[in-house]
């Protein structure tokens, strides 16, 4: 039960940290360490498989493709101050809220899962499930990649001067 | 996935991968190939349905009619856009080699979702969709559509995350998340709130209120040709088609009396707000984007009954307001690029150089407002019936009304736009090139002729349910 | 095993108010991307708790890979927006999406 408790409290750590950092790259950084958190929980949880895709995907892949995109927008960070006081009031509503609650929510959410059946017979592997299964899901995966090369072709493309007309 | 049709969503994809190798021998070859697999596929579709139609006898028909009107819907408009493209002069605008497979794939994707037997193969494709639609909005460089694609993209999102966690709750106590499972336990406490859950997301998707500010903005901004493939087809299989297929689903369920009471708020409100809105704007396209609102409005308020005779008029009215607003918006594109402007206070007197727009768009018009023996009163009427015999007097009334608003309401925009005096500054307009007429001129006859032939198409659609 | 449910889900709704509080709050586009991140994460956590108190996890998982590839594409997708919206206008200020209005 502790771990749970501690790796949900790396979680919210960083999400806060990044969402009230100043600078763009900390942000980043900061949802790498989240996307680090999520995929070890994903591993206490008896889900190997999706640990493993969350932490080379997310923690690796969309940290790079930010950090890119926020080297090409250069902006002087002093452009525009968000100004962020007279919002400052919000948070500490919402700490107090959370705090008070965690005392009587918890309780629907026990209702919501005393709903639930124990499934029998459901431990056949991933593989398995993926080719059999859900095996018309791959032709959504092709899709997409697909969809993908052309989407980034499309959004890129050159504008044509006035001699190539 | 229905395998009767599976080759309709993986021909497209097949040639859309193909595209960029045979771009470098002759760029003709990138729009030949393009409209050859659509006009194909709906060729294959209209031969199957028309003799069907004509010998008025279903014995042999075993497929899911709800996926084949759909399917022959989505080839209909991906056909008329990409012919339309051909001939609009898109070589300025955009790069070729990257907008037709695009939006071969978007019809892939489309095909895809109607075919589908379970909901998170249902949701991949509409992924698949938003993501082919953000890159389409943005297809000239213009200010105005990165802004609206920028907007789509932000105002569309909290859909997807809803429907994510309605499939997290369905997970709870359901072995797999096909549609037949669903349908047995429909009567549970838990199904229904996933079920609301993913209807909400739904609603957001498609545009209806209060889910609605994303809607206007997306359609004036975005590139003419895609806003007539974006209102015609993509918010309709993004958005509504999933909705009709639940209603489907917990027809004899229970609980379904919740589910009802939020389809009945959100459809009459969009109606009202559409129908007034609509009355105040100065941009043709944003008038458009009202009255889809409001049309989209009834369809809700069609399957918000659950009974058999709503679904029917549900999914004829999806099919009809597709072909109004394919010849609505490919007309504006059409006067948009003979005139350079789409204030309706300037336009005057169209009808004098350009009478095969004008006519077209009035017939589209007036089907609209519900103007018998065209095809949109047929499906007007049902849809009210519907909610007459379901008990929602109110809400008949309520919509009676709104459908007489429209109605006068389109009367005197046809009076003012395309009647009247011509003003001097259009004296050189001419009318638009043949060959961008002919989409228009095929979907309004289809206009006419399902409402001259309405009992043969009833009968075809009776066997949804 | 037997952990708690319901505490899960009241994390999960934890982290959901915080993305949603980055939207609302940020002027920044790419700050806006972020939250939708967070957020699309507590949807993932979502699927995994549910499905691990059914003994459903097989599938839960199969569902994550494909979640994961949907979102890699969506955010680079929305990247790519945000990258073409500065070489026009020069801003990543969202106060300035003002052109179309009524």
């Amino acid at each position: 039960m502790s771990i749970y408790l501690l790796i949900y409290f790396l979680i919210i750590v960083s999400a806060v940290l990044s969402v009230i950092s100043k600078k763009l790259i900390n942000s980043a950084i900061m949802l790498a360490v989240l996307s680090v958190g999520v995929s070890l929980l994903f591993f206490t949880y008896e889900a190997p498989w999706a640990g493993v895709f969350e932490l080379s995907v997310c923690a690796g892949l969309i940290t790079v493709i930010f950090i890119s995109a926020v080297s090409l927008v250069k902006q002087d960070d002093e452009a525009f101050k968000e100004n962020r006081v007279k919002y400052t009031i919000f948070p500490l509503i919402l700490i107090i809220f959370a705090i008070l609650s965690s005392i009587f929510v918890p309780d629907y959410f026990s209702k919501l899962s005393n709903f639930s059946i124990y499934l029998e017979n459901q431990n056949e592997p991933v593989g398995k499930f993926i080719w059999l299964y859900r095996g018309v899901d791959i032709i959504g995966q092709l899709t997409l990649l697909s969809a993908s090369v052309f989407v980034i072709k499309h959004i890129f493309k050159k504008k044509k001067t006035a001699e190539e007309r | 996935m229905v395998v009767d049709f599976l080759s309709y969503s993986l021909i497209p994809l097949f040639s859309a991968l193909a595209i960029p190798f045979i771009a470098r021998k002759n760029k003709r070859l990138i729009e030949l190939l393009s409209n050859v697999t659509l006009l194909s596929g709906l060729l294959n579709l209209s031969y199957i349905l028309l003799s069907y139609l004509i010998k008025n006898n279903y014995e042999t028909f075993t497929m899911d009619v709800y996926s084949f009107s759909m399917i022959f819907t989505i080839y209909l408009v991906g056909l008329s856009i990409t012919f339309f493209s051909t001939h609009y002069g898109i070589e300025n605008d955009t790069n070729p080699t990257s907008y037709y497979p695009l939006i071969l794939i978007g019809v892939s994707a489309m095909s895809s979702i109607v075919i589908a037997q379970d909901i998170f193969t249902l949701y991949i494709f509409v992924e698949a969709l938003s993501v082919v639609s953000f890159a389409l909005i943005t297809s000239d460089n213009s200010h105005t559509s990165i802004e609206a694609s920028i907007k789509y993209f932000f105002l569309t999102f909290p859909a997807s995350v809803l429907i994510i966690f309605g499939i997290s709750i369905l997970l709870l106590n359901h072995p797999n998340l096909d549609f037949s499972t669903i349908k047995d336990t429909s009567s549970k406490f838990l199904t229904i709130i996933a079920l609301s859950m993913i209807t909400v997301g739904f609603l957001i998707k498609s545009g209806i209120v209060p889910f609605h500010f994303w809607t206007p903005d997306v359609y004036q901004g975005a590139y003419s040709p895609i806003s007539a493939l974006l209102a015609g087809i993509i918010t309709k299989i993004g958005g509504v088609y999933a909705i009709i297929k639940i209603g489907i689903l917990i027809s004899n369920s229970q609980l379904n009396y919740f589910i009802s009471k939020i389809l009945l708020l959100s459809g009459i409100l969009s109606v009202l707000i559409g129908a007034f809105l609509a009355m105040i704007q100065k941009d043709f396209k944003r008038m458009l984007a009202y009255s889809s609102i409001s049309q989209m409005g009834y369809i809700i308020l069609a399957v918000a009954t659950f009974t058999p005779l709503g679904i029917i008029a549900a999914v004829f009215h999806l099919i009809n307001h597709a072909t109004f607003k394919t010849v609505l918006f490919l007309n504006s594109a059409c006067v948009e690029k003979q005139t350079g402007t789409t204030n309706i206070l300037e336009l005057k007197g169209l009808e004098h150089r350009m009478p095969t727009t004008a006519w077209t768009s009035i017939i589209a018009m007036m089907a609209t407002a519900g103007i018998p023996p065209l095809s949109g009163f047929w499906s007007k009427l049902l849809i009210i019936v519907a909610l007459w015999k379901n008990g929602n007097i109110y809400y008949a009334i309520i919509a009676l009304i709104a459908s007489i608003i429209t109605l006068a309401y389109f009367m005197i925009l046809q009076k003012k736009v395309f009647f009247g005096k011509l003003p001097e500054k259009f004296d050189g307009v001419k009318e638009a090139k043949f060959q961008l007429l002919i989409p228009v001129v095929v979907i309004s006859g289809i206009i006419i002729f399902s409402g001259l032939f309405f009992d043969r198409v009833y009968s075809y659609l009776s066997r949804i349910v | 095993m037997n952990t708690n449910f319901s505490v899960d889900w009241f994390f999960i709704s934890i982290l959901f108010f915080t993305g949603a509080y980055c939207m609302v709050v940020s002027r920044n586009i790419i700050r806006l991307l972020i939250g939708f991140e967070i957020i699309s994460k507590s949807a993932m956590i979502a699927i995994i708790t549910a499905g691990q108190l059914s003994n459903n996890i097989n599938l839960a998982q199969t569902l994550i890979i494909i979640m994961i590839l949907i979102e890699v594409i969506v955010v680079a997708t929305g990247l790519a927006l945000i990258v073409k919206f500065y070489n026009n206008y020069q801003t990543i200020d969202i106060r300035k999406l003002i052109n179309l209005k009524g």
